[in-house]
């Protein structure tokens, strides 16, 4: 694995150059937000001078809107036409060490042994993520040392971009990032810029305030199905969505199909475990009739099922849900009180 | 790379309207390319997505049994948008169908056991399968006893009438018939499934239950069984739950972690302790 010093004030024409060949995906100042899309010609992207995008980057991979096919009406029915699988070479730049962490967990699910997910995985080979580490800790809200992350991790990542204080230390972690290998110019790193980056590293980890007993919880939960505990998160929420359509692991979608004169198309969209209709049937039957029950799956989806099935906390600790949730619903407070249930 | 949400095109051959209420109808589907039909192996027990392109899909259980090649059955009943559009196509039209999904009724666990079918309403769809299956001649003799009991409210809403008929001259299968309530032409059992089941009162020795039917008929079933002494590892049904991906990604058919779609929907009484209570 290549690593390599680079200038400081080299990086910001970096991601131009690669969309000469490339599209890239950056974060980008637009009115009042910094959001992770596609960067236009005229556009600056944002390296360095940014916190954290406010949506999450796994849009690229997993749009919020999607169109699966297309049909067309004939005297026999309504009939195929075409299937849309449009994947571009893309380099996603700058994307933050929890964001990138949450692709690995994406991979888990959307790229299983038995029924992969062409859409998502077509778009996810052929995009090389680029990672600017946390050298100095966004939010009071962070907490992904908590799940198994950290601010300088490369999870996710094929290139790692770490701020040294007098240069950047660029490490080429894949192949499909080693591929990239000339567009940042530079000298060999030093065991010296190792030592530089522990140091980095700890400074940064020392940074973060938020702590939760992720992995602890598990047990409790395993058990604790029915606790009355269950009754006390919900009340104020408003089942508005936000927390999901933020949340970098999230993933549930809906199919839906959508017709104009003969010409249709079947499109999935993120939905969320938070609303209502999510798990109601014709019949009128609904097996999460009221707010608890889709908070305790919101919970139990992402510290116990995505555990008993990959191993891995669906959390990446991004504090995106603590920031956006309209009445104050803490995930790091109800991790907390769960690892304190009898 | 497959693409398991692209639908296979088939053709409907043939729409049997079940029941005097009009509203429950059988639709048997011939694959349009003969190599699909290869690909679409399943077993009793499985269900596919039906796909009406501009109107959606619709998670049914597999009413026909592989034993009989060239088509595949559904019996659906109208409910919402695709069930209705379902009901309101005319033979010979193109659809599409996308599967099989699910894991199936436990045939090899079913082995040398005798086997008892239980269901109740149209519910009965994918134990018809499985019974089509256990009787078919290159099959009959894996199992042993095979008793049905099978019920609906009223001999009208009896479905798959003629082969009941046919079932019940064979003299390798016991086949129980009831309705809750019969009318001046009905010469059958009167009487609840669960009741029926207590009457029949099949012995739990080397014998597992199959039970599938509306909620209040297998609340008021199972009692019956475990009083005959079938243990939860013994008796086996099939959830649902709202579905749209089928295949374990949309994340809305879950159970604790299981989802119902992939996982299930077939699970022992024993597997479903195990599972959190919420379907
Ligand atoms: C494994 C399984 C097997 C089934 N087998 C049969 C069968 O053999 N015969 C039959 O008539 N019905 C069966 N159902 C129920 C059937 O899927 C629903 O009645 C049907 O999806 C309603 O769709 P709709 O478009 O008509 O209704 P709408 O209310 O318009 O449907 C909206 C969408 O919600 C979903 N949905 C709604 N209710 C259900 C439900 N109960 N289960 C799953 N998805 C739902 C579907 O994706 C549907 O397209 C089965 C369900 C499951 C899960
Ligand atoms: S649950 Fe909240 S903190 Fe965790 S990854 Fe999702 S949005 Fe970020
Ligand atoms: S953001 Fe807050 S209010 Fe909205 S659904 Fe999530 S928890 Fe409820
Ligand atoms: S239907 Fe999508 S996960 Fe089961």
């Amino acid at each position: 694995m290549e690593k390599r010093l680079i200038k400081k004030d080299a990086l910001a024409g970096i991601p131009k150059k690669i969309r000469e060949n490339f599209t890239v995906f950056a974060p980008v100042k637009v009115e009042d937000n910094v959001v992770f899309k596609e960067l236009e010609p005229q556009e600056e992207p944002l390296v360095g001078h940014y916190q954290n995008t406010k949506n999450a980057p796994k849009g690229v991979f997993f749009p919020r809107t999607e169109v699966m096919m297309r049909y067309v009406r004939t005297p026999k029915g309504v009939q195929l036409k075409g299937i849309e699988m449009a994947a571009a070479d893309a380099v996603l730049f700058g994307v933050r060490p929890c964001d990138a962490r949450s692709f690995a967990l994406l991979d888990l699910l959307f790229d299983q042994e038995k029924y992969k997910d062409p859409y998502y995985i077509a778009k996810r080979e052929k995009a090389t993520v680029v990672t600017l580490a946390c050298a100095r800790v966004p939010y009071r809200t962070c907490f992904c040392t908590s799940v198994e992350g950290g601010p300088l991790d490369g999870k996710g990542s094929d290139v790692l971009i770490t701020d040294l204080g007098t240069d950047f230390l660029v490490e080429f972690l894949t192949p499909k990032g080693e591929k990239l290998g000339s567009y940042f110019e530079g000298t060999p790193a030093s065991e010296e810029a190792e030592k530089k980056k522990e140091e980095v590293k700890q400074k940064a980890e020392g940074e973060i305030v938020s702590h939760i007993p992720a992995r602890e919880i598990k047990p409790i939960l395993d058990v604790n199905f029915d606790h009355p505990f269950w009754d006390t998160i919900h009340k104020k929420c408003l089942a508005c969505g936000t927390c999901t359509y933020l949340c970098p692991t999230c993933h549930c979608f809906d199919i839906s199909d959508e017709m104009k004169y003969d010409d249709g198309r079947r499109l999935r969209n993120w939905d969320s475990c938070m609303y209502p209709l999510f798990t109601k049937e014709t019949s009128g039957h609904n097996p999460r009739p009221t707010q608890k029950e889709r908070w305790r799956q919101r919970t139990m989806h992402k510290f116990k099922y995505y555990v008993d099935n990959f191993n891995a906390i669906a959390c990446v600790g991004c504090g995106r849900c603590v920031m956006y949730c309209p009445v104050n619903i803490d995930i790091r407070k109800i991790v907390e009180d769960i690892s304190k249930l009898q | 790379m497959e693409n398991p949400y692209v639908p296979y095109p088939v053709e409907v051959i043939k729409i049997v309207t079940e029941v005097d209420t009009k509203d429950i109808k059988t639709f048997r589907l011939a694959f349009v390319n003969k190599e699909d039909e290869e690909k679409f192996k399943y077993l009793p027990g499985q269900f596919a997505e039906l796909s009406l392109f501009g109107k959606g899909e619709s998670p049914i259980g597999i009413a026909s049994s592989p034993t009989n090649p060239g088509y595949v059955e559904f019996t659906v009943q109208k409910a919402g948008v695709v069930t209705t559009a379902l009901h309101e196509m005319e033979e010979g039209t193109i659809m599409g169908i996308r599967g099989p999904l699910g894991n199936s009724w436990p045939l090899e666990y079913l082995e040398g056991k005798n086997v008892v079918v239980v269901g109740g309403g149209f519910a009965f769809t994918t134990l018809r399968s499985l019974t089509q299956y256990m009787i078919h001649e290159d099959n009959r003799k894996k199992y042993g006893k095979i008793t049905v009991i099978y019920g609906a409210r009223t001999p009208g809403l009896l479905i798959y009438k003629d082969e009941l008929a046919a079932w019940s001259k064979r003299d390798d299968l016991e086949l129980h018939v009831t309705v809750d309530k019969g009318d001046e032409n009905w010469k059958g059992k009167e009487g609840f499934v669960p009741t029926v089941c207590k009457e029949v009162a099949p012995s739990a020795d080397n014998a597992v239950a199959v039970i599938c039917g509306p909620p209040i008929m297998i609340r008021f079933t199972l009692p019956v069984f475990f009083e005959l002494g079938f243990s939860k590892e013994n008796i086996y049904t099939s959830l649902e739950m709202r579905m749209k991906c089928g295949i374990g990604k949309c994340g809305r058919c879950n159970v604790g972690s299981k989802y119902v779609c992939k996982d299930g929907p077939v699970f022992s009484l024993a597997e479903l302790d195990r599972l959190t209570p919420e379907y």
